[in-house]
This record gives C-alpha cells, structure tokens and sequence, in this order.
C-alpha cells in the first residue's frame, strides 16, 4: 500500500513536471527545430514557420508546397506552429534562429517592420498591383519598402439564420444595413424569440471594433508613441449602443453571457438570429451544422459609410535567411501561380483581384459580401503601440459593459494606461 | 585519503549529467536575465542599451505592477492554507479504516491528472453567465451573480479552480507521510486516554512536519507563478480591469505585448526575491531546519 502511494506521488510529480512543460510548448517546438535548422545547410531549401489554424489548412499548405517543390526543384520544410503563432515567432528571432519565410499577422507587422529583422522585398514581387490596396499596403513602410506580402484574409461580415429569422416572422430582406436600424431591429425581433436565443451575438474586443474608430476619423494607435480613443466623442455612441445592446438582451457574448466556445457553434446551435463574423466560419458551419439555412450580407454601415474589419496574413523572410533566393521565389509562387491552388483547398480568399475573378468569388452568396468588404475594410493593423493600446482597451472595454464605468471613463482608463506603458518603454 | 578522493571522484560522475543540464537549463539563463535586466532590449532585433536601474523605476511606477502583486498575493494567502486544510483533513479521512478507500483515491486524483488549460475550459463553462453555478445561486438565492466579468469575482474562479487541482496531489503527499507514523505513538496516545481529535493535533500534526514543510513551499512556489488558468481565462489581457493580472501574466505581457525583454527580466528578478523571501519565512516559522535535520 505504502509503495503504491510513493509510487502514486512520483507519477503525479512527473505528471505535473510533463504538465508544465506544456505551458511553453512554443519554446519546445523552438528546441526541436533548433537541429532541423542546422542540418539544412546545403542550400536550396526553405525552412516555412506557420501556424496550423486548421486541419485543412494544413494539409492545403502541404499539397500547395508539393507543387512548388515538383515545379522548381526547391525543398521546403513545413514547419506548423499550433498556438501563439506571433510570440513563438519573437522567441525565434530572439534566440537568432528565425526561419527563411513565416506567416506574419498584419497586427504584428509594425513591430517587425521598424525592429529591421525582415528582408526588404520591393521590386521582387510579381505583379503587386493585383493585389487589393488594403491589404498590401499594411506590409509597407515606405515607397520602396515591402516587408511582407499577403497570402490571404478574411472580412467581417454579417451572418444570418433564416430559420429563426422566418419562425419570428421576418426575411433576410428585412435586415436593415444601417448600425443603428439594426440594433432597433435586433431589438425588435429578441421580443419574438425563444428565451436561449439571442437576436445578435457581439465580440467586445477592438480587433473587432476598430473600423467604428477609422470611420470616425480617429486613429487610436495611429500616432506614434500615444494612445488616443477620447478625442472625437463620437465614437462614445457607437460604444454606448453596444453597451444597450448588451443591458437590453439583445447582444450576448457567446462565450460570457451564454457559455458556448464561439460565435459560429452558439449560431451553428440556433441560439443566435445574427452574428458579425469572418469568413473563418464558413467551413465549420458547412461541415458541423450542415442542416443550418445560412445567409450572410455585407457588415452594417456606421455613419452611413460601409465599413468591416480586414484581418491580413502576409508571407515575410527574415533578414539573416540564408536561402533568400529561393525564399522569395517560393513567395512569389504561393501568392501568384500556386495561389488558387492554396485558395480553393484551404477555403481562403485570394488577396489578388485577379484570382477572386478567375475563382468567380463574386457569384457565391455566401462569399462575395467578405470579398466585397477587401476594398473597403479596415486592415486590423496600426502604429508598433497597437499590441499595447488594443490590451488595454480590451482591460477596460468589460468594465464599461459591467456597468462599473461609463464608455467614457472606461475608454479614458484605457487610453491613460495604455500612454502609460508607452511613456515607459 | 586515496579512497576518499576516489568517492569524491565517482560523486562527481555520478552528479555531471544532471548539474550539467542545471547548469545549462537553469544557471545561464538566470544569469542572463541577470544580465538583461539593467538593459533597455528589443527582442526582435537584439539590440540593447544600458540603462541601469531605470527598468526597476519603471515596474514600481506602473499601477499594473501593484495590481499584479495585490492579485497575487490575495491568491497565495487564500489559496495556500485552504489547499494544504483541505489535503489534510482528506488525507486523515482517507486513512482511516473508510471503506472504498482506493476507489476515492482514484476518482478524486483525476483533477490532478486534468491539464489546467482544459481545467479552466471546464470552469469557464461552469462559471459562465448563464452556466451551472450561476444558475443555481439564482434559484436558491434569487440573485444573479456574474463571475467571469466582474473584476471582484473573476480570480476566485481561478483560486477555486486551482484549490481543486492541486488539492489530489497534496493529499496523495500526505497520504504517505500518514502511513509513515508508526502506530504505537497512537497506541500509547490511547492508553494516556487522548481523543482521536487530541491524537490528530498532538501525534499526527508533529509527525507530519517534514510534509507539511514541502506542501507549503510547493503550494507557495506554485500559486506564485500561477498562469495559465489567468491567461486562458482573460484572454492574455489580464483583465476584467486588471483583475486577473498575476505576476507570471505581468512578465509575459512586458516581453511579448510591450516587447520589452528588459524589464520583463527585472520583473522575474522581483518574483524570484519574493518567492525566496516567502519561502525564507516559512522556512523559518516552521523551523525547517531542525526538523529535517
């Protein structure tokens, strides 16, 4: 007995140990690649970091990889990063052992850009004005400076479930565009629906509200070294809607107000007439909940001008590549010739216009009103400070929706901290 | 003398493997952060500037510092005594002649063996507005509480879900010092005509010392670098308004939100004191010393 508890006790310490060496899998996975960056030293092949966002999209990556590899010759090394894709990427620099090319999100971008850790690749791109302004354009720094170019996005848009929208009486036609006439008609049909069901579900971080800043004319993170979210109180109104939105019923949290993981299975669950999401949804939907009648529209107009949240992904070479050549040509093959191969099996929209019309993007119902929203979203991109301005509104943002704070003392604690840190760095 | 230069030869043997990877995994990088914390350092490109002390004047002069040792404070002193009470007292009722003792022990190890990300998964649905907990204290009591977005109860959720978590492994501890009491002091306890309780407080509790020496430390150890139950919970901010904010989440925001690895070197410099200074004392109070020998 007394054995079998020792025994018992040293299984959970190693247990324990195993445990916290998952903590920081990013670094682990930093030390296992450490050998493989080593043994590829005799030229020609390109070490890829991304991060597995899905199975698919993996395995899209791999048989896109397989082409370029057949049509140039040039090996690639798939390396997937699971989580915290950008910090194990810092780590990686950190530690002088960044690989040739990587996923770079056009939020971290600013901070990569300005530390001149990436290679400059203006002038060695094809064809850079197919693709779409917005999303190119965070990747620069400068008229000869491109740092990164886009491997695919998603847009915000708003998603609609006829089903419950038909059993209360209304029609997709109904769906006012205007933010305001929507929140009234969210409103209007929470009266008409089951007690679990929310009329819209809403995401309080600024990653999705930012566009409501742009379109306002206000910049929080746009000047370099301070955070601004006070200076036009215009954008205190948008906040406040929320805020009714929320206290009235008819915006829920997914996650806080009704215990479902996200957006897309509280929706796919019938449990929400309406959601503003990207068009990372889509397949979920699709495969999960395939009995779901589903439609989605453009993402509503604030100050009666169309707005959405662009998220960009871009490919970027970091300077001390030793492969560079070979890097920028398998950029140049993933983002142009091997693009619609990488598009169509991952399920992601092609950053160029060129392959959005070849793919005929703009006669899906359920994709058009994403592609759409490309030429007029705001890319979820600012100054180096965002990291730092986004933390400490999405601090706040929760005090304000409790009731502690109004939106005006929580957007001020927000930007007063957030000018704190920057003053301090 | 030859001989005693030979064992010291094989001692040394013997430790290489395990002091070279101390030395390698846990010497160099403390003298690295050491190093790092007097410097003003992008991560990214590696550059450094000297700038003395100045990144200590910048951590005590940030609300978020004092916010972060307020939240890591209240969750040692709440956390510490409850988990090791309740180990204990689990522990004696395990060790007695209960039946289906190993069939308890089985099924209340399991939270231990439960990673603490998928823990807080399990807590956050458990907890959320319109979750379990939360609907039962509003059909008893009839008052709707929130947990997870209220910045007075969000790192309870944390102190209970860890008080959970840890309390199997501690018991299991101590589970193996009680059967490590030779029964004849209870025998003579008896005789001297004490009471089961008496017996717990003046056989028991003495006996277990040692044990409860390293519970404590462990427990204070581990509840002071508690983060992945505050990353997961608020999404890496530490918010609702700072509220869950640790020391660990603090240091991990300076290098990674921040991308300030100087400061985030000097802030694992004050963790490491206060650690050691906490331990220091329990050490002290519980006269460790003597009774380990």
């Amino acid at each position: 007995m007394n054995k079998f508890i020792k025994s018992l006790g040293l299984v959970s310490t190693i247990a324990l140990l195993a445990a916290c060496n998952n903590d920081d899998g990013a670094t682990d996975n930093d030390t296992g690649d450490n050998e493989e960056g080593v043994t590829n030293e005799n030229g020609g092949n390109v070490n890829l970091a991304v991060w597995g966002s899905s199975p698919a999209e993996t395995n899209a990556m791999e048989e896109t990889i397989s082409s370029f590899e057949e049509e140039t010759g040039i090996e690639v090394e798939l390396e997937i990063i699971q989580d915290n894709f950008q910090d194990a990427m810092t780590a990686r620099f950190a530690a002088n052992n960044a690989p040739d090319v990587f996923y770079l999100e056009a939020f971290a971008a600013p901070m990569f850009m300005e530390s001149g850790v990436l290679e400059n690749l203006s002038g060695e791109i094809d064809d850079v004005d197919d693709f779409f302004d917005p999303l190119i354009d965070v990747f620069r720094s400068g008229e000869d400076e491109l740092y990164a170019v886009p491997k695919d996005y998603s847009t915000l848009a708003l998603y609609v479930n006829e089903d419950i929208l038909e059993a209360a009486g209304y029609s997709v036609e109904d769906i006012p565009r205007d933010w305001d006439d929507l929140l009234a008609f969210a409103d209007e049909l929470q009266d008409n629906l089951e007690d679990d069901q929310a009329a819209m579900l809403f995401d309080q971080s600024l990653a999705r509200h930012y566009s409501a800043f742009i379109n306002n004319g206000l910049d929080p993170a746009g000047e370099e070294g301070r955070a601004d979210f006070t200076s036009n109180p215009e954008v205190i109104d948008y906040f406040q809607s929320i805020i009714d939105g929320k206290e009235a019923g008819y915006m829920q949290n997914p996650q806080i107000d009704m215990g479902i993981d996200s957006a897309g299975a509280a929706f796919g669950a019938n449990k929400a007439a309406m959601m503003m999401e990207g068009n990372w949804v889509i397949s979920a939907l699709n495969q999960e909940y395939s009995d779901l009648n589903y439609a989605v529209v453009e993402s509503p107009t604030i100050n009666g001008e169309e707005q959405s949240m662009t998220f960009s992904v871009g490919y970027a070479v970091s300077k001390d590549s030793e492969n560079r050549d070979e890097a920028i040509s398998f950029i140049n093959y993933m983002t142009n010739a091997g693009l619609k191969q990488w598009s169509e099996l991952s399920g992601t929209l092609p950053p160029r216009g060129s392959i959005a019309d070849e793919m005929n993007l703009l006669d899906n119902p359920v994709l058009a009103p994403h592609v759409a929203a490309a030429d007029y979203g705001t890319v979820w991109s600012s100054g180096e400070s965002l990291p730092i301005v986004s933390a400490a509104f999405d601090n706040y943002f929760q005090a304000a929706i409790n009731g502690d704070m109004t939106v005006e003392e929580a957007l001020q604690a927000a930007e007063d901290e957030a000018n704190a840190e920057l003053d301090r760095r | 003398m030859r001989k005693k230069r030979k064992n010291n030869i094989q001692g040394l043997i013997f430790m290489a493997p395990a002091a070279l990877a101390a030395i390698v995994f846990i010497v160099v990088p403390i003298a690295y952060a050491f190093f790092m914390m007097f410097f003003n350092i992008n991560l990214l490109s590696g550059t450094r500037t000297f700038i003395g002390f100045d990144n200590f004047g910048k951590i005590i002069s940030d609300p978020r510092f004092w916010a972060a040792l307020r939240n890591t404070t209240t969750y040692v002193v709440v956390v510490v005594p409850i988990q090791t009470a309740i180990a204990l007292i689990m522990a004696a009722l395990l060790n007695s002649k209960i039946k289906f003792n190993r069939v308890f022990l089985t099924v209340m190890f399991i939270p231990t063996l439960t990673s603490s990300s998928a823990m807080t998964l399990i807590f956050m649905w458990l907890f959320n507005n319109n979750g379990l907990i939360v609907n039962q204290i509003e059909q008893l009591t009839g008052i709707r509480t929130q947990f997870l977005t209220n910045p007075d109860l969000a790192l309870s959720v944390i102190m209970i879900m860890n008080i959970f978590s840890t309390v199997p492994h501690f018991m299991v501890v101590f589970l193996s010092g009680l059967q490590d009491i030779p029964t004849n002091l209870y025998e003579a306890s008896s005789i001297d005509g004490a009471s089961k309780i008496r017996q717990f407080f003046h056989v028991t509790i003495p006996q277990l010392m040692p044990i409860l020496f390293y519970v404590v430390t462990m427990g204070v150890v581990g509840t002071f670098q508690i983060f992945d139950q505050a990353f997961i919970l608020s999404g890496g901010t530490g918010g609702p308004q700072n509220a869950t904010l640790t020391f660990t989440l603090y240091i991990y925001q300076l290098a990674f939100t921040s991308n300030d690895m100087g400061r985030a070197s000097a802030m694992s410099f004050i963790l490491g004191v206060i650690i050691f200074t906490f331990t220091a004392i329990i050490n002290k109070v519980m006269k460790a010393d003597e009774m380990n020998g």
